[in-house]
């Protein structure tokens, strides 16, 4: 997959649970979307599970970082950048 | 009549003494499980009742069955880390009556087993222990909040295998391995959801006082999220994949839909403490 779908997708995973309303443009690949809430920590968990069924592989959790889950950059980097 | 829960501790020490078990010595382990066997209870199976349950032949409802116990063995096991845990922290805290504090040493002693058992199943039978897919991310609490939900955690924790246990227990379709150990289980988590139970309630009438009414929304709103997101672990990806089905997480979203009614029975016991105590304003949905 592109960089470019792969951000596409989990932009609308995120909008589609978002806690807040999202008008159309206002979710950037570097918006924190935790920090500004747009996700809670609950929501991580079925964000890891939509990850692996895109890379199709199982992440080694012992290894996730708060920080790993930002933006959607952060996202990109950690887990489909090196697929 | 309604114990306190320093009330109960005594009482609870006393039955967990009288009923003492060995870990290492309760079970005959066999070297190896039939695959023509039922391992879930078929209802319990996620995906029961479904268009593609139904389509599957019986050996591999079989095969999920087992998948989909595995799981279930393991997400306890997992739950109980943390609750072990922060039983260990409560144990001599200023705050923690002495009869409490005796008790606290039961219920460690009690869930290390449980612990010790579901772990020696799977690594018997399974080869491995489905991990725990939680990222921890610090986030603010209330004065007094974290150990309300600590306890409201532990609770739901229990309150949900406590289901599974007791419809397993009674269940002489699936092995008589499976049938023990949710016996066994069950026999000693009843202990526990009496403590708990009774624990949270006060807690939670103590700590809350002082909440301001967002402070009292906002931990209902996560106390909600939470008892939704501990269902979804019960809808693991890699069990359906386990179990030679295609497609994990899509059949997980087929699932989580599919167990709404389910779920809500489940939680019923433990939704309905929640309500009725005001921890919960109303039934959320799972």
């Amino acid at each position: 997959m592109e960089e470019s779908e792969v951000k596409l997708k989990l932009k609308d995973w995120i909008i589609d649970r978002s806690k807040i309303p999202v008008v159309d443009g206002q979710l950037k690949d570097d918006t924190p979307i935790i920090e500004d809430g747009y996700l809670s920590s609950l929501d991580i968990v079925e964000f890891i599970l939509y990850i692996e069924s895109l890379i199709g592989e199982e992440l080694e959790l012992e290894e996730l970082e708060p920080e790993m889950f930002t933006s959607t950059n952060t996202m990109y980097e950690t887990f489909f950048a090196s697929v | 009549m309604t114990y306190s829960s320093t009330e109960l501790a005594p009482k609870l020490s006393n039955a967990s003494i009288k009923k003492a078990w060995d870990v290492y010595s309760a079970f005959d382990w066999p070297d190896s499980l039939p695959e023509d066997n039922w391992y879930m209870s078929p209802e319990l199976i996620s995906l029961y009742g479904t268009d593609i349950y139904d389509n599957l032949t019986e050996a591999q409802q079989k095969k999920l069955s087992f998948t989909e116990l595995c799981n279930f063995f393991s997400l306890v096991l997992q739950g109980e880390r943390p609750l072990v845990q922060g039983l260990a922290h409560r144990l001599y805290l200023k705050s923690t009556e002495p009869d409490v504090s005796e008790y606290l040493h039961h219920f460690i002693d009690e869930e290390n087993k449980h612990m010790v058992m579901f772990g020696m199943f799977l690594k018997r039978y399974f080869g491995k222990v489905y991990p725990e897919k939680k990222v921890n991310i610090p986030r603010q609490y209330a004065k007094g909040e974290e150990d309300v939900a600590f306890l409201c955690k532990a609770l739901a924790v229990e309150e949900y295998g406590e289901y599974y246990n007791v419809v397993m227990w009674h269940d002489d379709r699936i092995h008589p391995l499976v049938s023990e150990i949710n016996r066994v289980h069950h026999f000693d988590e009843t202990r526990h959801l009496a403590f708990g139970r009774a624990r949270l309630v006060e807690t939670f009438n103590e700590k809350s006082q002082k909440w301001s009414s967002e402070e009292l929304a906002s931990f209902r709103e996560s106390l909600v999220a939470y008892l939704q997101s501990s269902w979804g672990d019960y809808y693991n990806p890699t069990m359906y994949k386990d179990a030679g089905l295609e497609d994990g997480y899509g059949l997980r979203q087929l699932a989580l839909e599919h167990g709404k009614a389910h779920r809500q029975k489940a939680s019923e016991v433990l939704v309905n403490l929640l309500v009725e105590n005001g921890i919960l304003e109303e039934v959320p949905e799972l």
